[in-house]
C-alpha cells in the first residue's frame, strides 16, 4: 500500500533537492506572488466594506433603526416610545430624529440637504459625529439659531475641490439660512463643521429638538426614525427580538439590515472584481505550473522512458511530479503568507487613505483558505496535464527523441 | 525459458516500408549468455527492444517463462519488466538526481521492497560491481564504465529472469568495456543469470557462450560462439 506514493516521493524529493536551485526559487516566488494578489486585493474590498459598515453603525443607523411601518411618514408617541426603548436590556441609550428637507443659503448660493433635529445628549451615545468635528463644537441641549453643517455643506472657497455644490467655504460663525419644506425660512449661525467622510452624513445639516419645535410652532412627539445603541458586546439581533418583546411595533433593523440594500449592489460589483482577480491569479498559477512542468518533463523525456522500461509504473512517475508540484505551492503559499503578513502590518501602520475614509486591508481567513485551496487544485492540475501526456509516450520514440 | 516466432517488426520512414525484423525465430535457454550480433541496421536493438516489451511488434509471438509476453496489459507488462527484466542501456540511462545507490534501490522500492533491505541488497551488488567506495556519489561525478556498472546493478536488483543488454561497452574505452564484459561474464557463470547482448564488436564474441547473428532483420547464424 502507498507503494507508488513512496516511489514518487523518493524520486521528488531527490528532484527537488538535487535540481535547479534558481528555478525552483524561482517558481516559488512567481506562486508566492500569485498567492499575494489573490489575497490582497479581495482584502482591501474587505476593507471598503468594512469602513463603510463602521461609517454606517458610526454615523447613520447606530446599532438598531426603527423607522415608521411602510406607509407611515412618523413615528408617533416618540417619547413614549424612547422610554420603552431605554428599558429593553441591552440597549445602552435611544435617540429620536427627525428629518426635514431643506435649503441651505449662504454667499449667494444654495445646496438642498436633508436637515436632521437631534436631542444632542441622546444622539451622543448613539453615534459618533460628534467626535468628528473639523471645526467648531457639537451642539448642546436647548439651543436654537444655531446649526451644523458636513463638510461638503461648507464646501471650499476654490468650488473647483468640492465633490457636490457646496456653500463655497462657508465657516464657523458665519450667518446662513435655512429654507424649509414647510415654507418657513431663518437665519442660522453655523456652530460648527463636522467630517466623517460618510458621504451622505457629511452632506447633511444637524439642528437641535428645540429648534425643530420653534420651527414647527408646537411640541413634537414624532420622529422620521429612532436609532438605538447596544450594550457593548450585546448581539443586536437579540436586541432586536428584546425590542419587539417589549413592545416596539415600528419597523425595527439591525445596522447590517438596514445598509443591506444600499451595500447589496455595491458587494455584488465587488464580488465580481475579486472574481475577476481570482481568475486572473489562477491563471497566471496554472501557466507558470504548467509551463514548468512541461519543460521540466519534455526534457526529462528519455529520463520517462528509462524510468518506464525499468519498470516503474507511470502512475508513480505521474505523482513524482505532482509531489514537486505540491512542494513548489506549499513553499509559495508559505512565503506568500509570509509577504501578506507583511504587507498587513505595513498597512495596518500606513493605511489606504480613500476620500471616504481610511482603509486597512482586512485579511479575512475564509478567504485564505479558499484561495489555498484554488491555487492547489489548479496548480496539480496544470501539473498533471504535461506529466501525463509524457508517460504515456512510446518508450522507445521517448528514449530516441530525448 | 525465451521462445521467440515469427518475429516481424515493420515502421514507414515517408512513403517506405521499413522492415526491421522479418520473421525472427529463437529460443533461450536459461542461464546461457547469448550476443546478438550483426551489422549496423540488421535489426539487434530491435529484437532487444521487443523481448524487453518496450516496443510492439507487427506480427509474431514472444513468450517468456511460458508467459505469452504480447497479451499482456500495459500495467502488466511494466509489471513484467519490473520483476522479470534486467534492461541495461548504451548510456547507462541512470536517473540523474540519484545517487548510485538510489538509481540501484529504485527498482526495488517499486517492487515494494522496505528502504532497509532495499539499501542492503544495493550495497552488496554495488559492492560486487566494484563500487562500494561511489554509492553515494551522482552520475554525473562517476565515468562511463562506473556508471555502466552502476546500470548493471540496477537491472540485477530485482533479481530478473533475463538480462537484456544492449550494446553496454559502446560509450566505453577498451579497458572499461572489458571490465563490463567480465562483469557480465561472472554473473551469468556464478548466478547461473541468463544474459541477452547486442554487440558488433568481434572482440566480445569470446565472452558468450552462444551467438544469434541477424542480417537484414533475420537470423542468419545461431550457434555456438566462436571467439
Amino acid at each position: 500500500m502507498f507503494e507508488r506514493e513512496r516511489v514518487a516521493f523518493y524520486l521528488a524529493s531527490r528532484s527537488l533537492r538535487r535540481g535547479s536551485r534558481t528555478s525552483l526559487l524561482l517558481n516559488v516566488a512567481i506562486l508566492a506572488l500569485v498567492f499575494t494578489n489573490m489575497i490582497l486585493l479581495p482584502s482591501i474590498i474587505s476593507g471598503s466594506v468594512e469602513l463603510f459598515n463602521q461609517q454606517s453603525i458610526d454615523f447613520q443607523t447606530s446599532d438598531i433603526q426603527v423607522r415608521p411601518l411602510e406607509g407611515d411618514q412618523y413615528i408617533g408617541r416618540t417619547a413614549a416610545l424612547l422610554e420603552t426603548v431605554n428599558r429593553v436590556p441591552g440597549v445602552r441609550r435611544g435617540s429620536a430624529r427627525y428629518g426635514i428637507g431643506a435649503t441651505i443659503l449662504a454667499r449667494n448660493r444654495s445646496v438642498s440637504v436633508p436637515v436632521t433635529a437631534i436631542d444632542p445628549r441622546n444622539e451622543v451615545e448613539v453615534t459618533k459625529i460628534h467626535e468628528h468635528m473639523q471645526d467648531g463644537e457639537f451642539l448642546s441641549g436647548g439651543e436654537r439659531g444655531e446649526v451644523l453643517i458636513g463638510q461638503f455643506v461648507a464646501g471650499n472657497e476654490d468650488t473647483r475641490k468640492d465633490l457636490f455644490a457646496s456653500l463655497g467655504g462657508v465657516r464657523v460663525g458665519e450667518r446662513i439660512e435655512i429654507a424649509f419644506a414647510n415654507g418657513v425660512t431663518r437665519p442660522y449661525v453655523v456652530k460648527g463643521v463636522y467630517e466623517t467622510r460618510s458621504y451622505i452624513t457629511d452632506y447633511s445639516a444637524l439642528i437641535t429638538w428645540d429648534e425643530l419645535e420653534s420651527l414647527l410652532g408646537t411640541e413634537v412627539d414624532q420622529s422620521t426614525e429612532v436609532l438605538v445603541k447596544a450594550d457593548r458586546g450585546a448581539d443586536v439581533d437579540e436586541v432586536k427580538t428584546a425590542l419587539f418583546e417589549a413592545g416596539v411595533q415600528e419597523e425595527v433593523k439591525t445596522w447590517r439590515e438596514a445598509i443591506t440594500t444600499t451595500v447589496e449592489e455595491s458587494i455584488k460589483t465587488f464580488d465580481v472584481i475579486i472574481s475577476i482577480s481570482t481568475f486572473v491569479s489562477l491563471v497566471i498559477a496554472v501557466v507558470v505550473i504548467f509551463i514548468v512542468i512541461t519543460i521540466k518533463a519534455m526534457n526529462q523525456r528519455r529520463q520517462i522512458a528509462i524510468l518506464k522500461a525499468i519498470g516503474i509504473h507511470p502512475s508513480t512517475i505521474i505523482r513524482s511530479y505532482l509531489i514537486q508540484v505540491f512542494a513548489i505551492c506549499t513553499l509559495g503559499t508559505l512565503l506568500g503568507l509570509v509577504m501578506v503578513g507583511l504587507l498587513g502590518a505595513w498597512f495596518t501602520a500606513n493605511p489606504l487613505v480613500f476620500p471616504d475614509g481610511v482603509v486597512v486591508p482586512q485579511f479575512e481567513s475564509t478567504a485564505l483558505v479558499e484561495n489555498t485551496v484554488w491555487l492547489f487544485a489548479a496548480s496539480m492540475a496544470a501539473g498533471f496535464v504535461p506529466a501525463w501526456r509524457i508517460t504515456r509516450e512510446n518508450i522507445i520514440s521517448a528514449m530516441r527523441a530525448g | 525459458m525465451i521462445r521467440v516466432e515469427g518475429l516481424r517488426k515493420s515502421y514507414r520512414m515517408g512513403e517506405v516500408e521499413v522492415r526491421a525484423l522479418d520473421g525472427v525465430t529463437l529460443e533461450v535457454r536459461e542461464g546461457e549468455f547469448i550476443g546478438v550480433t550483426g551489422p549496423s541496421g540488421s535489426g539487434k536493438s530491435t529484437l532487444l527492444h521487443l523481448i524487453g516489451l518496450l516496443d510492439e511488434p507487427s506480427g509474431g509471438s514472444i513468450s517468456i517463462q511460458g508467459i505469452d509476453a504480447l497479451a499482456l496489459l500495459d500495467d502488466e507488462r511494466t509489471r513484467f519488466r519490473l520483476t522479470r527484466i534486467g534492461y541495461i542501456f548504451q548510456d547507462y540511462a541512470l536517473v540523474p538526481d540519484l545517487t548510485a545507490l538510489e538509481n540501484v534501490v529504485l527498482p526495488a522500492l517499486e517492487l515494494g521492497v522496505s528502504e532497509r533491505q532495499g539499501i542492503s541488497r544495493a550495497t552488496d551488488l554495488l559492492g560486487r560491481v566494484g563500487l562500494a567506495e561511489r554509492v553515494d556519489h551522482l552520475p554525473a561525478e562517476l565515468s562511463g564504465g562506473e556508471q555502466q556498472r552502476i546500470a548493471i546493478a540496477r537491472a540485477l536488483v530485482n533479481s530478473p529472469a533475463l538480462l537484456l543488454a544492449d550494446e553496454p561497452t559502446a560509450n566505453l574505452d577498451s579497458q572499461a568495456s572489458t571490465m563490463v564484459l567480465e562483469l557480465f561474464a561472472s554473473i551469468n557463470r556464478e548466478l547461473g543469470q541468463t544474459v541477452l547482448m547486442v554487440s558488433h564488436e568481434e572482440i566480445h564474441r569470446q565472452y558468450f557462450g552462444r551467438e544469434i547473428r541477424l542480417r537484414d532483420g533475420r537470423v542468419a547464424t545461431d550457434g555456438i560462439a566462436s571467439g
